[in-house]
Formats: C-alpha cells, sequence, structure tokens
C-alpha cells in the first residue's frame, strides 16, 4: 500500500489510452498529472476519495435508482483522476458542435415548415413523420428566434484510431450538467494542489450562459422576463440538478401544480397572486407537457401550455417535437443535414449506422448480431440496448426477433473500441471506457462552455457508461491556450 | 414567491423546531427522573407521550412508559408519525422541494442531521441517550444559526420563522398544558415541588433565563406566568406570537392585494391581544387547562387561515378589471 498506485500499470492495449501513449508513457498534457500521482499512494489516494464522497453525500448531490426499494439514493460515483483535453483537440470539438447543432436546429424548422430536405429527398420523409416524437402539432408554429433547441448535450466518444465520433445528440432535455459543475468543485477543494499547476478552463459560469440563452429567447420585448424551470417534482431522479440550476440561475423551479393557464397566457401563483411566466425551461417530456394535447393522464404538465406557446406569449425551451432528431434512425442523416443546409463537410463524424428500415441493412444487422451495438431509436440512457459481442445467446435472440418484428425501430452500430482512461477502482487504477458529454446553448448564438461530464464504465470491461447502467463521471479538464 | 414554496419552507422550520423540542423533552426528562422515585418516572415518561399528542398510538404498541420505550418511540417510532426522525425527514423533503430559495449551507445541514439519525444506532442511543440528544439540539441549533445567517431575510425567510414561532408557541402551550396542573396540587415550596418546576421550565429551556428575571421562590404561578407572558423569553408564548405579528406584517408588505392579506393578521392579532391583556390570576389553577386547550384551538385556526391565504390561494384572475371596465364602455 506504500507504493505509487501508477507502479501497477494494466495493460492499455488493443484501446487507445487517453494518458497513455504507450506504457509507461503519458502523452505529453498528461505529464503532469502523471508526475503527480508518481507520489500518490493508495492510502492518500482512498483518503481523498473519502473526503469527496462525503462532500457529495452531504451537499445532496444524490440521484434515486429507479426500480428499487424507494427511497434508494446514491452519489453518482465519481472517480478523481481527471480527463484532459488539449486546447486544439477541444477548439476542433467546438467547431464540430457549433457545426452540428446549427444544422440540426436548422433541420427542425424545415421539417416543422417547408419539409425542403424531405421534398429534396435528401431524408425519407417516411422515417421522420413515423418517428415517435414528430409533433404535427408544431406544423407551420413560428417560435422566437426560429430557436428549437437551446440545450444539447451531444455525447461524444474516441475510438481506437483516436478519432472522435458523435455518438448521440441529445436534444429533448439532456441532463448531467450540475455534475459537470460539481465535479469541478470538488476536484478544486480535493485536488487544489494539482488543479493550480494546469491551466484549466472554467465551466462555473454555465449557468450564467444558460439564462442569457434562455433570455435571449423571450417572446416579447421585455427587460424584466420571468424565466422559470419547469420540473416534474421531487421524485425525478435529475430533481437534484433542477434545483442546482434553478438555484444557480436565481430563477423559480415550479411544479405544473404552480402554474395556471388563462386566455393563452401562462401565470405562477405566488404569495402575492398570479404573477405572468415568459419563459420556460422545462425538464418535463414532451408527452407529459400539456395533458389537452399530448398524454391525457399528466399531471406534470399544465393544460392549455401548447396553446400559450403557439399565440407566441409564453416561449419553451427545448422546444417541442425536437426528439425527431434525437430518433437514432434520423441521426444517420445529419452528416446530410450539415452538407444540405450548410454546404460543408461533417468536421466530426458520424458512427457508421445501419438502419432496420433499409431492407438490405436489416438482413445484415440480423446476420452480424453478434458483433453489432443495437439500439432501439427512441430510448435512450442505456435503456433498449445489446451489445451484441457482450449479450448471451437468448439476449441475441430476443432482440433479433424484437428487430425483425418492427425494424423501424432499431438501428445498428459497429461495437466500438471507446477510449480508456485511468480510473482508480479497489486501490489501483485500472484503464475503464469513457465519453463525453459536452454542452451546447443556443439563444443568440452557439455557445459550448469548455468542458463537460466525462462519464466512465465503472464495471470492468463494460461500454455502457450511464449512470443508471452502473456508470460514473470524472471531472474533464479543457486546458486554456 | 411561489405558493407551494412558502409552504414547503413553512413546515421545514415546522419540523425542524418539532425535532428540536421533542428531544429536548426526551433529554431533559431523562436526566430529572434520576432524581425521582420509579413511580414518579413512569408517570413523567407518560406525560411526555402526552406532549406529543400520542397516547393511544403509544399505547397499541408498547405497554409500559419507561425510558426505553418513550426514547424509542419518539426518536424513531415506526407507527409515530411526529417521531424525531420522520419530523427530520419531513424537514428535509420540504427543503429539497425548495432547493432552490435556501442556502446550500441549510441544505447540507439537514442532510447531516438526517444522515444522523438514520445512522445512529439504537441500541447505543438507548443505553447513553445524552450525547446523542446533545448532537440532534446542536444540529437544529446550527441549522437555525445557519437559516438566518446564510439567507437573504426576504419573503422566503420570513415564512420559515413564521412557521418556527408558530411550532414554538404551540409546544410551549401544550408543555404548560401537560404539566402545570400536577405540579399546582403539591404542596408548594417542597423540594418535590421545586424540582418539578425546575424540569417545567427546562423542557421549555427557560430555566437559567427564568431565574435570572424572577426573583424570589419559584412557583407555579411564576412559572406559568413566565412562559406564557414574557416578552424577552424566545420560548413564551407571547414572544413567539409577537414574532409571527411582525413576520406576517412583513409578509404582506409587498402585497398588491392587501385585503386577501389581512385575515392572518387579524386572527393573530387578536389572540395576541387576549394574551397581552391576560390577568394571569383569571387563569392559574383548574383554570389553565380550559384556557390553554381553548388557545390551542385558536392557534390551530391561524395556521389554518395562513395556509388559506397565502398557500392554497384562491386565483384572482389579473385582467378581471379592464374586462369589466370594457362592458361598461359599451
Amino acid at each position: 500500500m506504500n507504493e505509487s498506485i501508477l507502479n501497477n500499470p494494466y495493460n492499455a492495449s488493443p484501446f487507445y489510452d487517453e494518458m497513455f501513449s504507450s506504457p509507461g508513457e503519458p502523452r505529453l498534457h498528461y505529464r503532469v498529472l502523471h508526475q503527480y500521482l508518481q507520489n500518490m499512494t493508495a492510502t492518500m489516494f482512498e483518503e481523498r476519495r473519502r473526503v469527496s464522497d462525503t462532500a457529495f453525500l452531504y451537499q445532496g448531490i444524490t440521484f434515486t435508482v429507479y426500480g428499487e426499494e424507494q427511497g434508494i439514493e446514491r452519489i453518482f460515483p465519481f472517480d478523481l483522476i481527471p480527463r484532459i483535453i488539449p486546447f486544439a483537440e477541444w477548439q476542433y470539438i467546438e467547431r464540430g458542435l457549433t457545426q452540428r447543432v446549427t444544422a440540426l436546429n436548422l433541420f427542425l424548422h424545415d421539417i416543422y415548415h417547408d419539409q425542403r430536405i424531405l421534398r429534396e429527398k435528401r431524408i425519407p420523409s417516411e422515417l421522420v413523420f413515423s418517428s415517435r416524437h414528430f409533433r404535427p402539432e408544431m406544423m407551420g408554429m413560428n417560435i422566437p428566434k426560429d430557436r428549437y433547441i437551446h440545450v444539447v448535450g451531444t455525447d461524444i466518444v474516441r475510438s481506437d484510431d483516436g478519432n472522435y465520433y458523435v455518438l448521440e445528440d441529445n436534444m429533448r432535455s439532456p441532463s448531467g450538467v450540475s455534475y459537470m459543475l460539481e465535479n469541478r468543485q470538488v476536484m478544486k477543494r480535493t485536488f487544489a494542489d494539482l488543479f493550480s499547476r494546469y491551466n484549466v478552463s472554467p465551466v462555473e459560469h454555465y449557468p450564467q450562459e444558460l439564462l442569457a440563452a434562455l433570455r435571449a429567447v423571450v417572446p416579447h420585448d421585455y427587460s424584466d422576463a420571468t424565466v422559470v424551470l419547469l420540473t416534474p417534482g421531487i421524485h425525478n431522479s435529475a430533481y437534484f440538478e433542477h434545483t442546482f440550476l434553478a438555484r444557480q440561475m436565481g430563477i423559480e423551479i415550479v411544479e405544473g401544480r404552480d402554474l395556471v393557464a388563462h386566455q393563452n397566457k401562462i401565470y405562477m401563483r405566488t404569495t402575492d397572486g398570479l404573477k405572468l411566466v415568459d419563459v420556460i425551461y422545462r425538464r418535463v417530456d414532451d408527452d407529459f407537457l400539456d395533458p389537452l394535447v399530448f398524454r391525457k393522464d399528466s399531471v406534470l404538465g399544465l393544460a392549455g401550455l401548447l396553446n400559450a406557446y403557439r399565440a407566441g406569449n409564453v416561449t419553451i425551451a427545448n422546444s417541442i417535437g425536437t426528439g425527431v432528431a434525437d430518433d437514432k434512425a434520423v441521426y444517420a442523416f445529419v452528416p446530410e443535414m450539415i452538407r444540405f443546409y450548410l454546404g460543408e463537410d461533417p468536421i466530426i463524424n458520424n458512427i457508421p449506422t445501419y438502419l432496420g428500415w433499409r431492407e438490405d441493412e436489416l438482413e445484415y444487422i440480423l446476420k452480424n448480431i453478434d458483433k453489432l451495438v443495437v439500439k432501439a431509436v427512441n430510448e435512450s440512457g442505456g435503456y433498449g440496448m445489446l451489445v451484441g459481442p457482450h449479450a448471451s445467446k437468448e439476449e441475441r435472440e430476443n432482440f433479433r426477433e424484437r428487430v425483425a418484428a418492427n425494424p423501424r425501430n432499431y438501428i445498428a452500430q459497429p461495437t466500438l473500441a471507446l477510449s480508456r482512461h485511468p480510473t482508480f477502482l479497489e486501490d489501483q487504477l485500472h484503464g475503464c471506457h469513457i465519453d463525453l458529454r459536452p454542452y451546447v446553448l443556443y439563444g443568440d448564438k452557439v455557445v459550448v462552455v469548455p468542458g463537460g461530464l466525462t462519464r466512465v464504465a465503472l464495471r470492468k470491461g463494460s461500454l455502457v457508461v450511464n449512470s443508471s447502467q452502473g456508470g460514473g463521471s470524472k471531472d474533464t479538464w479543457v486546458l486554456r491556450d | 414567491m411561489l405558493s407551494r414554496v412558502a409552504e414547503s419552507l413553512f413546515w421545514m422550520a415546522r419540523y425542524v423546531e418539532r425535532a428540536e423540542d421533542l428531544t429536548r423533552l426526551l433529554a431533559v426528562n431523562f436526566i430529572s427522573q434520576l432524581d425521582s422515585h420509579s413511580g414518579d418516572a413512569q408517570q413523567s415518561w407518560q406525560s411526555l407521550i402526552g406532549i406529543a399528542g400520542h397516547d393511544k398510538l403509544f399505547h397499541d404498541t408498547y405497554d409500559k412508559a419507561n425510558v426505553r420505550s418513550v426514547t424509542e418511540f419518539m426518536l424513531w417510532g415506526a407507527e409515530n408519525p411526529n417521531s424525531v426522525i420522520a419530523c427530520i425527514t419531513n424537514a428535509r423533503e420540504n427543503a429539497r422541494s425548495t432547493r432552490e430559495q435556501i442556502s446550500s449551507e441549510m441544505w447540507e445541514c439537514i442532510n447531516r442531521m438526517y444522515f444522523l439519525m438514520r445512522n445512529t444506532s439504537h441500541s447505543e442511543v438507548l443505553t447513553n441517550p445524552t450525547e446523542f440528544f446533545h448532537q440532534v439540539r446542536d444540529r437544529t441549533h446550527a441549522f437555525q444559526g445557519i437559516t438566518s445567517a446564510t439567507m437573504t431575510h426576504s419573503e422566503p425567510y420570513q415564512f420559515i420563522q413564521l412557521g418556527l414561532h408558530l411550532e414554538r408557541a404551540d409546544k410551549t402551550a401544550r408543555i404548560i398544558g401537560v404539566n402545570y396542573l400536577p405540579l399546582v396540587q403539591l404542596a408548594g415550596g417542597s423540594a418535590e415541588s421545586s424540582l418539578g418546576l425546575i424540569t417545567l421550565l427546562r423542557f421549555c429551556s427557560a430555566f437559567e433565563p427564568y431565574r435570572r428575571t424572577v426573583a424570589g421562590q419559584i412557583s407555579p404561578e411564576s412559572v406559568a406566568e413566565y412562559l406564557l407572558l414574557n416578552r424577552e423569553f424566545p420560548r413564551a408564548v407571547l414572544f413567539c406570537l409577537n414574532a409571527c405579528l411582525n413576520r406576517l406584517a412583513r409578509i404582506g408588505d409587498g402585497a398588491s392585494n392587501t385585503t386577501r392579506s389581512d385575515s392572518p393578521r387579524r386572527v393573530l392579532g387578536r389572540l395576541e391581544a387576549d394574551l397581552e391583556y391576560l390577568d394571569i390570576h383569571d387563569v392559574l389553577g383548574e383554570n389553565m387547562e380550559p384556557f390553554l386547550s381553548n388557545f390551542l384551538v385558536r392557534l390551530n385556526h391561524v395556521g389554518e387561515e395562513i395556509a388559506r391565504t397565502y398557500f392554497n390561494t384562491n386565483i384572482i384572475l389579473p385582467d378581471e378589471r379592464p374586462r369589466q371596465q370594457q362592458q361598461q364602455q359599451q
């Protein structure tokens, strides 16, 4: 226990290791960290970890695990070894995300208006119209600044070729940004000495940028617009994040029952009577937003909300029906959107994707299910997916039947060799697979806060990084020039 | 501020205060019964259950009131909706639903309190409870200090203070109600009577303040007067009502709709005035019990008026006035 935690190196190959270019040889931007870890024993490390875990627990930075005994609160496992991204690499990511989000927003505006991209047959219209998240209610509706996606949490991975790829664009209400901010706080507290040796870009201004993006889409020209955050309530697994963001932005957090719709305007009930609401940053899914239009059994939303939105008296962020661009089959066409709307080639590539919807590709999927990752097009959070090489025979059979029965609902991708990052597990370092979720804001212009949530698969060998599937997170340090 | 948030803050404060008061009752009684005969000890534990108002619930589960059964019931009893752990859990849930209003420090404090209650071994506490009682007390005190020091003293803060003082007034009145009459029946000036009165004062953490304020022999009359009518002791009923009135005045301040906010102030103001001009001799002895039950009913009514006015607001539509004017023009 008295030796450095670096003394027992794991075998990095055949994966791309973020820290080591070859065994024992750290990449340039990891050298300072490497040197620092040289002087750190497992006992010392464990002690710092205990401090950070306690901080998370007492600050109530926990999430609720569904499907377990009620009242189970877990802290989101946090690994103290930071992921470091050099400046030039970040610039590339930033350019790629800006391009992608701009094109996606144009796509959403297009399909809810003229549908040029469909008429010119660049994207099959059946695919768009059959998407579960396509909302005909949004057709022809004009919204402030034509902005549909104010907040996007794009998942990016690095493959064994060393290149970044976009895994998915989350445009409904991506969560996790509070962990990006809290992770940074905890790192500054527990590793101040290391932190000060790097020149790390700050992320703390994210909530202010978010507020600015929300204020940019106020329906009228008010100087004192009221922005609120709509939460499903304290039982939602991301409730901590909702309160965190509301507090940092200094806005009210409301539940559906706090709101009243009257003559196409939205009010909140206060101790001082009703107060007009201008922008709703909603963390409630489309389905539950308005029982008059969507699910009738919803008690989380507000009857009359869509009409007020349509009347231009309130702005909803993200807009309704953005999930159509999250559809994993539509994802396959994002490079096409970039070419069509911007006349550019994609900066960050997609992962090659086979659509169950195309007959020849369906055949390929069914034949090669043991090599592929198969995903249901509308699921997220690591649910409804099969990692072929790691699945049992029955699981594969089960998925094969599901895909054959409903090909439109499935896509498949080659099993990616996600890059790995040294991670402290059971008193030594292991290489664990990671991804990266930067947060993109789109108000007046696209803003990418330099950082993001690096999620890490803490089960050895696992490729699934979602918190609901045993994943954890790391602080992400984007270096300054 | 949002009505729902006001309500949650109000109840968060009430629950923390309740947890503190219940713990103090246990702590004081634990020490004082060490001096008394076993029969009296059982009586004293029984009366604690009376203050909490849960005689029936208690006797459904336990045969005898003693240090173990009452401590267990009041701290953790699963069947007791007002156990200390239930109060702290409720306070935490209310705090959670108002996370954006309260300070991070408050939230951290209430979380620590929660984990202290959850993670402490019951058997260890029952063997030697004093240390644990002190920990709970320190945490609840810290919570109130942190609240005052880290939150802006605007409307949300006023609702917290309102809840806290309403709860305190209620608890002090209940403590007097259960303990006063048996003490009057004891021979004045006897050791038994003095010890009983000291315990009563300690239940309200009032012994030292009382001693500094009231000269002469300790008597049921002067203790009752002190706990009911003192204006400077923060757990005296009149002090608490005054505090509530002041808070209400500041909540009403910015109200655009002033008639709406009058109702709680009116019922509370009457109640306060009745205490203010009370002749203590009218309620001494046998008269105390009817007086206090009536007081508690009225105090409860104040709570209802607050809820009706601020928490379950009737919707007054903002554009009703202009519409009427339009109709007149036609």
